[in-house]
């Protein structure tokens, strides 16, 4: 694959402060993700963050050696399994007698365990975003490798 | 004191903003970043809309049961909106650097001739 690495990323200042942010920045992600049902925030938003993690990494450490890490296949196949996992939540419901039914107990209102089937579609819509947004990023990285190439 | 009608005007502005930047600029990416502007004007004019006084974000929690809310749908709307804005700027800026890779340039007065 053609990416654009000429010497591996940004300075080290910036890859300092890389790898002391970009696990606060996942987790903030991970965060909005699991109390999206409680407050602001959600599968998409924490979706994105957690994107922006990875993107994060990308433009520090250079392309090369993140595509090493996660392979484009890799998030293809995991934007696929968030689809899926969505629609199969979806069709759970079934058992309890309808589309998008909740087929897990209510529990308590306001705790984080509450909601029924709305925190597992969080975490699939999650999947879902943030492997499309990264598969985005790395298309793009792709396109710009191959234009330097040619010149 | 904040008149009811200022937000408006001042989203009208910031649409104005992103259409003069559609129109005079020659540089793509210029034009891309006022299509972009645009477009979030126009998201938050969908959100002033759904606006009422006194009123909360439209979340339950412990403490406000039972209070004035702002209406969620106009929000959900503009999720959406704002999800689609995100696939046809990455198909802009892809198609901006297809330009780049044929023509060397990203002026638009540049790109003229049929080549490729």
């Amino acid at each position: 694959m053609a990416i654009h690495s000429d010497e591996g990323g940004m300075t080290l200042v910036v890859k300092t402060v890389t790898r002391l942010t970009v696990g606060l920045i996942f987790l903030y992600g991970v965060y909005i993700v699991l109390n999206g049902h409680l407050s602001p925030g959600g599968g998409f938003a924490g979706g994105v963050i957690i994107a922006l993690s990875f993107m994060n990494l990308v433009l520090a450490f250079g392309g090369k050696k993140a595509v090493e890490i996660v392979k484009k296949n890799a998030v293809t196949a995991m934007e696929s399994i968030g689809a899926i996992l969505f629609l199969g939540i979806a069709l759970l419901g079934f058992t309890e007698g309808g589309f998008f039914r909740s087929f897990l107990s209510q529990g308590e209102t306001f705790k984080l365990i509450s909601g029924g089937t709305i925190p597992l579609s969080n975490i699939a819509i999650c999947i879902k975003v943030g492997a499309g947004l990264f598969g985005i990023f790395l298309t793009l990285m792709v396109l710009m490798g191959s234009e330097r190439k040619e010149k | 004191m904040i008149h009811a009608w200022l937000p408006y005007v001042l989203c009208a502005l910031l649409f104005s903003v992103g259409v003069y930047a559609v129109l005079s600029k020659k540089n793509l990416i210029k034009i891309i970043m006022g299509i972009i502007i645009a477009e979030y004007a126009v998201n938050l004019f969908l959100i002033l809309l759904c606006w009422r006084k006194d009123g909360e974000a439209p979340i339950l929690h412990p403490g406000a049961v039972g209070q004035v809310m702002v209406d969620p749908l106009p929000q959900a709307l503009v999720l959406t909106s704002i999800v689609i804005g995100l696939a046809t700027t990455a198909f802009l800026v892809a198609i901006a650097m297809r330009l780049h890779d044929r023509y060397g340039t990203y002026d638009i007065t540049r790109i003229r001739e049929l080549r490729g």
